[in-house]
C-alpha cells in the first residue's frame, strides 16, 4: 500500500490504513451507524454514510492520535452540519484526552447545501483547535490532494499548530474560479495550472512559511513528516500574532505588486527556477533557501 | 430520488467473515458507495435497500442485484446503496468489492 503508490490518489480510508501503525485504526460514528446529512436528503442529492468524513483515533509509531480524513469524491469534501460536527467533536475530544489531532484535509470549504450549520461547525471546530493549542496538544493539517484546503477548511487548516504540505496540496481561501469570476481572466486565469499552483501549491506555500514541511508524495513521508511534529506544540500568544502580522505586512510589501509567482520563488530564494520545477519534497526544500 | 428495498434469494454467506461491515466506493458522480453488513435475516437471502439519484432504473438494479445474490453467496447480508448514477457494470464491480473486503479483509 506505502510507498509506490502516490498518497494524493488514494481514498480517505485508503490515506488512514496507509498512515496508521497496521491494525491500529478505530472509526468513531462508522458507516453502519449511518449518520447522514438531513438537508441532502431533503434536497433529493444521494447522502453518504460517513457523510464525507471519516473519523477516529490510531497510532502512528505506537503513539496515540485521533485523527479525520476528509472524502473529496464525496460533494468536493465539503462540510455540512453532520461532517461537520464529526470535526468539532474530534478535537474536542483531542483536547479533552490530550491526545494529538490529525486532519488529512480534502476540501473546498463549507457545503452551499447546508450553508449556515456548515459555517457555524467551522467556527467551533476552530475554537476546538485553539483549546487544543491553548492546552499544547498538537494540531496537525496534512494538506496532499488537488482539491486542496480552500474556504472554511483552509482557515480552519491554517489555525492548526502544522501544516505539512505535498506539491500536490492547494492552500486557500477563495479557489482560483471564484477569483477569475470577481477579478478577471486577465488578473487571475484559474485555467492556468501552472500559476494556481505557483500561487496557491505546496511549494510556494512551505518558501513562504504557511506550510512547515513539503514532503513526497508518499505515505511513508507524510507519515514521518506528521510524526515529526507530534511531540510538539506552536502556543498562540500576543507576542507571537503580533510578529506574524509584521510577517505578513513584510510580505504584502515585498511582493503585492508582483504579477508573476517566480518573482515571489525568486524574491525567497530560489535560484534555479526550472530544476526547482522539477523537484519534490524535500529536495525542493533544499533547492529553496528557506525564507526569512 | 428513488428509493426501493427487495430482498434476494442467495446461499448462505461463510460462518466466518474478516469483518462485520465493509464499505466500498465513493458517492461522487458516476459512481455509488455500497455497504455490506452480514447478521440479516433470512440466511438465505441477501436484503437490498437502494437510494439513488437517478429514477427510472429499478429493473436495471433489480436484474444487477439478483444476478449478483445467485453467484455469491451473500445470504444473510444487508446491502445499502446511496448511488449517484453509476452504470450497472460499476455496481456489480462495487458489489463484488464490497464482498470481497468482507469476506477476506481491506488487503
Amino acid at each position: 500500500m506505502t510507498g509506490a503508490i502516490l498518497f494524493h490518489e488514494l481514498t480517505a480510508r485508503q490515506r488512514i490504513a496507509a498512515l496508521v501503525d497496521a491494525g491500529s485504526f478505530s472509526e468513531l460514528l462508522p458507516p453502519p451507524e449511518r449518520i447522514t446529512s438531513p438537508y441532502l436528503a431533503q434536497l433529493g442529492i444521494p447522502v453518504s454514510f460517513d457523510d464525507g468524513l471519516v473519523i477516529g483515533h490510531a497510532r502512528i509509531g505506537g503513539k496515540k492520535i485521533y485523527l479525520a480524513a476528509q472524502v473529496g469524491q464525496f460533494v468536493g469534501g465539503a462540510v455540512g452540519e453532520i461532517h461537520g460536527a464529526k470535526l468539532t467533536g474530534l478535537f474536542k475530544a483531542a483536547a479533552r484526552d490530550k491526545v494529538p489531532c490529525v486532519l488529512i484535509v480534502e476540501s473546498g470549504g463549507v457545503r452551499l447545501h447546508e450553508g449556515s450549520s456548515g459555517e457555524i461547525a467551522i467556527a467551533e471546530t476552530m475554537r476546538a483547535i485553539f483549546e487544543c493549542r491553548a492546552l499544547k496538544v498538537p494540531t496537525i493539517a496534512v494538506i496532499a490532494t488537488d482539491i486542496g484546503a480552500y474556504g472554511g477548511i483552509g482557515i480552519l487548516s491554517t489555525c492548526c499548530d502544522f501544516r505539512v504540505m505535498t506539491e500536490h496540496g492547494r492552500l486557500g481561501i477563495s479557489g482560483p474560479i471564484v477569483i477569475e469570476k470577481w477579478m478577471g481572466k486577465k488578473a487571475y486565469d484559474s485555467a492556468n495550472r501552472a500559476l494556481v499552483w505557483k500561487t496557491s501549491g505546496g511549494k510556494t506555500k512551505y518558501l513562504l512559511g504557511d506550510a512547515d514541511a513539503l514532503v513526497h508524495d508518499t505515505a511513508d513521508a507524510v507519515r514521518d513528516g506528521i510524526s515529526k511534529f507530534l511531540g510538539k506544540s506552536n502556543a498562540v500568544s500576543l507576542a507571537a500574532l503580533k510578529a506574524r502580522q509584521k510577517d505578513l505586512a513584510k510580505r504584502l510589501k515585498r511582493f503585492g505588486a508582483a504579477t508573476d509567482p517566480d518573482t515571489v520563488w525568486k524574491g525567497m530564494g530560489v535560484r534555479n527556477i526550472e530544476a526547482a520545477s522539477l523537484a519534490s519534497g524535500p529536495d525542493f526544500a533544499a533547492l529553496a533557501k528557506r525564507g526569512k | 430520488m428513488e428509493k426501493f428495498t427487495k430482498s434476494f434469494p442467495s446461499k448462505p454467506l461463510g460462518a466466518k467473515t474478516a469483518k462485520p461491515w465493509a464499505l466500498a466506493g465513493v458517492v461522487g458522480s458516476g459512481n455509488l458507495e455500497v455497504l455490506m453488513e452480514r447478521g440479516s435475516k433470512p440466511a438465505d437471502a441477501m436484503e437490498c435497500h437502494v437510494e439513488t439519484s437517478i429514477p427510472g432504473y429499478k429493473a436495471s438494479w433489480l436484474a444487477a442485484l439478483a444476478d449478483f445474490a445467485h453467484h455469491y453467496p451473500a445470504g444473510g447480508t444487508k446491502v445499502t446503496i446511496n448511488d449517484q448514477g453509476a452504470p450497472p457494470v460499476l455496481v456489480n464491480l462495487r458489489l463484488r468489492q464490497a464482498y470481497d473486503h468482507l469476506t477476506k479483509g481491506d488487503k
